[in-house]
């Protein structure tokens, strides 16, 4: 039960939770298309999730376990608040561990961990629209929706190939999901996009500023756009994770010292935690901060 | 009509979390259409809906959504006593006004009557329940598309074949459409608009064990 008291399960009242599911269902019925819903106050920022809490206050029930990231981590301020929001509103159990979770309200990744069905991920999205950037009226986007016109895009990404000689987006890489709508992945890597394609859990996105849902049910075909020279491809690093060895994660470059040293390290705390349990080991497990990792 | 209060039953008896658990079904089967799932959070239904369709009624309707019943049910003193009542939404005659339509499945109505939504909004579109005399997943129809990894079977009992081949042709028109539901005492399925029908050649039989 919850242990918060004055305030309802999970912190929305349950019309606006009514409200919120039948845009979610709406969403999921129509995979990809934005869903517009009347965005609730929630007590932080916009910016700060407001959107994936909406969807998640409104999905999640007493029997669900929550996991909530940022940036891959569970223990960043972000993650940290919306996860004891939850057990404080809600009274859920949380976890921190990926298969564990039934929900996963995350920001700007996918875990490493492949997602299983009966899983929920709930992305946090700042700006829904992929196509905003192009055409800032709402009325036309609709349209370009509507009639599938989506060559704007295709030229965009065709500047990139012309200045830089590659497609040069490297994170909220624009994707059409199930051969018709164009959608904004979230600021997500375009290392997480390949994730997204037949994906045996939900994907349900929460835009709470823009006041936006929309979702990827599972299996459905997510595709990132490219060109027949230029084909999609994903980030990859020379240099493995220093506190667990792994040479196929997303890593993140962390400054060590003012002398210009650094490390790269896995950006999923979970993955690299789990991976370093197992026995595995990187370039930096005798310094002292790969230590304080692997003490917790 | 006016709420006739000896009709009136009891709703949820744990209204947040029930209402919140019908939703994880309608979510399941909206998100892997032809999957079967069951709920039981009520004892009873008003006569004339089955627990599934008075289940979905209460978690998902309210005054903000418009609801159209099939004359049977638009008949029934006690559906629209304890809709009025439970869930406090309008009632509208015409079928293209609706948010959710609640028919049986002898009284369905041309999907054509329906609001399918515009190009730019398609999700103003009317969803609809249809209370069906069995719901299986015997191979009738071959279901295809998003939340279905390869094929998936359902077999539907009791439904027009004008109905069938309206709902097959309607997926040329995506991203307009209509989504169902389909409600058997307390078993519940649903198929959206992405979902690809392919009829297959046995009939659906009522008598069939596995019908509910």
């Amino acid at each position: 039960m919850s242990t918060a008291t004055g305030y309802n399960f999970a912190y929305l009242d349950e019309q606006s939770k009514r409200m919120i599911r039948r845009a979610i269902l709406k969403g999921v019925a129509i995979p990809g298309y934005q869903v517009p819903f009347g965005g609730r106050e929630m007590p932080l920022p916009h910016g700060w999730g407001t959107g994936g809490m909406q969807v998640t206050a409104s999905v999640i029930g007493e029997a669900d376990k929550l996991k909530v990231i940022d940036q891959g981590a569970d223990d960043t301020t972000n993650a940290v608040s919306i996860r004891r929001f939850f057990a404080h509103t809600a009274g859920v159990e949380t976890t921190e561990q990926t298969a564990e979770a039934t929900l996963i309200q995350t920001r700007h990744r996918i875990p490493e961990r492949p997602l299983k069905a009966n899983q929920i991920l709930i992305y946090q999205v700042p700006i829904p629209e992929p196509l905003r950037f192009i055409e800032p009226r709402e009325s036309e986007t609709r349209k370009m929706h509507a009639l599938s016109e989506y060559g704007a895009m295709q030229v965009k990404l065709y500047e990139d190939v012309a200045r830089f000689g590659h497609i040069a987006t490297s994170y909220d890489y624009p994707v059409m999901v199930n051969n018709r709508y164009m959608m904004d992945p979230s600021p997500i890597p375009k290392f997480d996009n390949p994730k997204m394609s037949m994906m045996p859990a939900l994907q349900l996105f929460g835009a709470g500023f823009e006041k936006r849902i929309y979702a990827v049910p599972p299996f459905t075909r997510v595709e990132s756009l490219d060109f027949d020279d230029h084909p999609f491809e994903v980030q990859s690093w020379e240099e493995a994770c220093a506190i667990c060895g792994s040479d196929h994660s997303f890593l993140d470059e962390v400054i060590t010292d003012d002398n210009g040293s650094k490390m790269f390290v896995c950006s999923d705390t979970d993955y690299c935690g789990d991976r370093v349990a197992q026995g595995f080991v990187g370039s930096a497990a005798d310094l002292p901060i790969a230590e304080m990792e692997t003490e917790q | 009509m006016p709420v006739s209060s000896h009709e009136l039953i009891a709703g949820f008896a744990e209204p947040v979390a029930a209402s919140q658990q019908v939703f994880r079904a309608a979510l399941k089967v909206m998100s892997e259409p032809g999957t079967l799932v069951e709920t039981d959070y009520v004892e009873q239904a008003p006569k004339g809906l089955d627990l599934s369709t008075w289940q979905l009624a209460l978690s998902l309707l309210d005054p903000d959504t418009r609801v159209w019943l099939s004359p049977t049910l638009a008949a029934n003193d006690a559906v629209i006593s304890n809709l009025r009542f439970h869930c406090q939404c309008p009632l509208v005659d015409a079928p293209k006004e609706a948010d959710f339509a609640i028919a049986l499945h002898n009284e369905l109505p041309d999907l054509a009557e329906l609001n399918w939504g515009t190009a730019e909004y398609p999700d103003r579109s009317t969803t609809l329940l249809v209370q069906v005399p069995g719901l299986n997943s015997a191979p009738f129809w071959t279901l295809s598309g998003p939340g279905i990894e390869q094929t998936r079977t359902l077999s539907i009992a009791g439904l027009p074949e004008t109905f069938c081949a309206d709902l097959i042709k309607s997926r040329q028109r995506f991203p307009l459409g209509i989504d169902i539901f389909w409600c058997c005492g307390n078993r519940l399925t649903a198929l959206p608009r992405t979902t690809a029908i392919k009829a297959g050649m046995t009939e659906p039989s009522q008598n069939d064990k596995e019908t509910c």
